[in-house]
């Protein structure tokens, strides 16, 4: 029963750091139907920023959450601007080509300046037992900030004017232009949205997995498999798909042994885009 | 009739275009010219998933170029011919290093290749180099899968895999001779994969029993339910395979989780410094074995005669350490070196004889090629971090630590 107990919080705590990692690749999907090749880069970019600002000047990985979110911000707000908007009415393939691109010029400098080397911050906080299950205190830290920045990105926008701008957009395009939405703006800031999510992602993940571009794709494939689990362009969806996919992959891992774990991921992807091609909680037009 | 004058001129001109390009041709690669240098084409991976082990090989052979050239050239017959390194990023693709290979050959004429990192890209370029007789060296694939494809033209400068695995398990049981039982844990990729195998098959014949085996696919990014299994089956020794990205991971969740044993080794993880420079003091007690490393004291011909001279000269020019990839790299220089003073010529077939026919000491170690032209087995350093550093437990003759348990 422990081992099962155990497998639980695994995966509980691995799914919220998938939602984490898959909330803005979600939005800006669901609101400027832009696969955005560049998302696990970002990440990787918002874990470099973290890195070396703890390694060479010892700032806490926690003091820089706001200051890579703010930088993660204004370079998704700048690309989506100057360069994506100009063809974000294309065909999709188009903008998938475009941020593929992007992905390679971002993906190779980061390489360049900063190798391929693993990197790792070695603020090892031990970790908090409950009985017989273990629970490392870096994983349950990123756990909550991955659920607080979910959560109060869920906040906006439920609550603010500019989420609400966002879903009209998401919605109906031309009406909201009717409205005098300036869309144009709101893809910028939906984009620099799943830009700062990328980057928040990467400063959480920076405390927990090795930080390094060799992983850029893999957490990619994992963003696009929350979001087909949990459908996409909604908060809640990235929320129950990452944490689905969570406890597949543990439970998977446990009972069919590791080389199971992430076949099952797919599988489960497989099944509910035949089935229920909307996602878990997804909204219908958006499968 | 107009048509046919047409058709006749344009016959007589292609004719003529072909007479002079073929001259060209034969005038462009006639000896004279074409032996000024001897080329040796590398395909790379500068770029990708695979760059920091592409600028390892790129370091050491420039540094082997340079200092090559440096003393007038390799000795071929009566003179002495200075060596051209052509490199071409293949951007960790194989499909690409294949066709870099192919470029390499047809457009740039190398008389040599030095094969890319790892057994899955050596196997693609030395395709390429036996279709077209082109001798290949490969100086970081171990794997015997890719020596078993009867390849005459590829000669690789590691030892077989096998020779880290059966004296290690001897070893291990005879400073802890409680250790019942292993659990191993590897990548499902060609070279941890052979790895894994290779210790389990070794540890039964020695008598362990095996607790845990899984591989794990390429992409994992959380351990924590095999690592959860494993603390379950209570193993004297826990075996883990990967690249260094995988090991840093599966050594933080092992720590994370409580999972620990009296040993546990991670292969090939200690053999690079990044490893230990990834986990800090987490990287303590774990074991490994190597090919090469740098405290070994080997002596021989080449550039460089002794391990003291290669090491000083290598931390003199990149301020880090060598690992066994900088090492074995080097010794596939000297490889062609020693072959072409002994061929005498260019001729593809004498080279090839004269590679497959090598009998060598150099810093590096012995380099003898068996009939799949793999370097043959000795006895390998047997490692553990000690204090962040590492540490050679074995063989004796260069031991400079003895074992600890994992802390």
């Amino acid at each position: 029963m422990a081992i099962y107990l155990q497998i639980l919080s695994n995966g509980l705590m691995l799914g919220a750091l998938y939602a984490c990692l898959a909330v803005g690749f979600s939005l800006v999907w669901g609101v400027l139907n832009v696969i955005n090749m560049l998302h696990g880069s970002f990440i990787i970019l918002g874990g470099y920023l973290t890195f070396f600002a703890w390694h060479l000047y010892g700032i806490h990985p926690v003091v820089m959450l706001p200051l890579v979110a703010a930088l993660m911000f204004a370079l998704g707000f700048a690309l989506q601007k100057l360069v994506i908007n100009r063809v974000v009415s294309a065909p999709v393939l188009t903008t998938l080509t475009l941020t593929f691109g992007l992905d390679m010029i971002l993906y190779n400098a980061m390489t360049y300046w900063f190798t391929a080397t693993p990197r790792r911050i070695t603020l090892d906080l031990g970790a908090v037992h409950l009985g017989s299950i273990v629970l490392p205190v870096d994983r349950l830290v990123g756990t909550g900030l991955a659920l607080a920045m979910t959560l109060l990105l869920y906040a906006v926008m439920r609550g603010s004017s500019i989420g609400r701008a966002i879903v009209a957009v998401r919605m109906d395009r031309s009406a909201a232009e009717l409205m005098g939405i300036r869309t144009d703006r709101i893809y910028a800031i939906t984009f620099g949205i799943g830009a700062l999510m990328a980057g928040v992602a990467g400063v959480v993940f920076a405390t927990v997995f090795p930080i390094t571009t060799n992983v850029t794709g893999i957490w990619l494939g994992k963003a696009f498999v929350v979001c087909v689990v949990g459908g996409l362009g909604s908060v809640p969806g990235a929320l129950v798909g990452g944490l689905v996919l969570g406890l597949v992959e543990s439970f998977a891992g446990h009972w069919f042994g590791p080389q199971q774990a992430i076949t099952a991921g797919f599988v489960l992807m497989l099944v509910l885009l035949l089935t229920r091609p909307t996602g878990l909680v997804g909204v219908r037009g958006y499968e | 009739m107009f048509a046919q004058g047409i058709l006749r001129s344009a016959r007589a001109g292609l004719l003529a275009g072909g007479v002079a390009t073929g001259l060209l041709a034969a005038a462009l690669t006639s000896p004279a010219l074409a032996q000024e240098t001897i080329k040796i084409g590398a395909p790379l991976a500068l770029t990708g998933g695979l760059a920091d082990e592409g600028h390892k090989q790129d370091v050491v052979w420039k540094m082997w170029v340079e200092k090559i050239n440096a003393a007038g050239g390799i000795q071929v017959g009566d003179k002495k011919l200075k060596v051209e390194l052509i490199e071409y990023d293949y951007q960790s693709e194989g499909q690409r290093a294949s066709q870099l290979a192919e470029k390499l050959i047809n457009d740039d004429k190398v008389q040599f290749l030095f094969s890319p990192f790892g057994s899955g890209h050596t196997k693609i370029v030395a395709g390429v180099g036996e279709r077209y007789q082109v001798p290949t060296i490969a100086c970081v694939a171990s794997s015997e899968s890719v020596y078993d494809q009867t390849l005459k033209y590829l000669f690789g400068t590691l030892s077989p895999n096998g020779g880290m695995t059966t004296a290690m398990v001897k070893f291990f049981k005879e400073k802890f001779p409680k250790t019942k039982s292993i659990a191993v844990l590897g990548r499902d990729d060609v070279f941890p994969k052979s790895m894994a195998e290779g210790i389990a098959k070794a540890a039964e014949a020695g008598g362990l029993t095996i607790a845990y085996k899984e591989l794990y696919p390429v992409g994992t990014m959380d351990h924590a339910a095999a690592l959860s299994s494993i603390k379950a089956a209570k193993p004297d020794w826990i075996y883990i395979t990967g690249y260094t990205q995988d090991l840093i991971l599966a050594r933080k969740q092992m720590q994370d989780l409580g999972v620990t044993a009296p040993i546990v080794t991670m292969v090939t993880g200690p053999s690079y410094k990044e490893f230990t420079d990834g986990l800090g003091p987490l990287a303590n007690g774990i074991s490994s074995s190597s090919w090469w490393h740098h405290l070994t004291s080997y002596e021989g011909q080449g550039m460089w005669p002794t391990t003291a001279a290669f090491y000083e000269d290598f931390k003199a020019r990149t301020k880090g350490d060598p690992d066994y990839v900088h090492g074995s790299c080097a010794a596939a220089g000297e490889v062609i070196v020693d072959a072409l003073a002994r061929a005498g010529s260019l001729d593809k077939a004498k080279v090839r004889d004269a590679i497959a026919a090598t009998d060598i000491q150099t810093f590096y170690g012995p380099i003898k090629f068996g009939p799949n032209g793999m370097n043959l087995s000795r006895e390998l350093p047997i490692i553990q971090v000690q204090d962040q550093a590492i540490k050679v437990l074995a063989p004796a003759a260069i031991k400079n630590a003895d074992m600890i348990a994992m802390p």
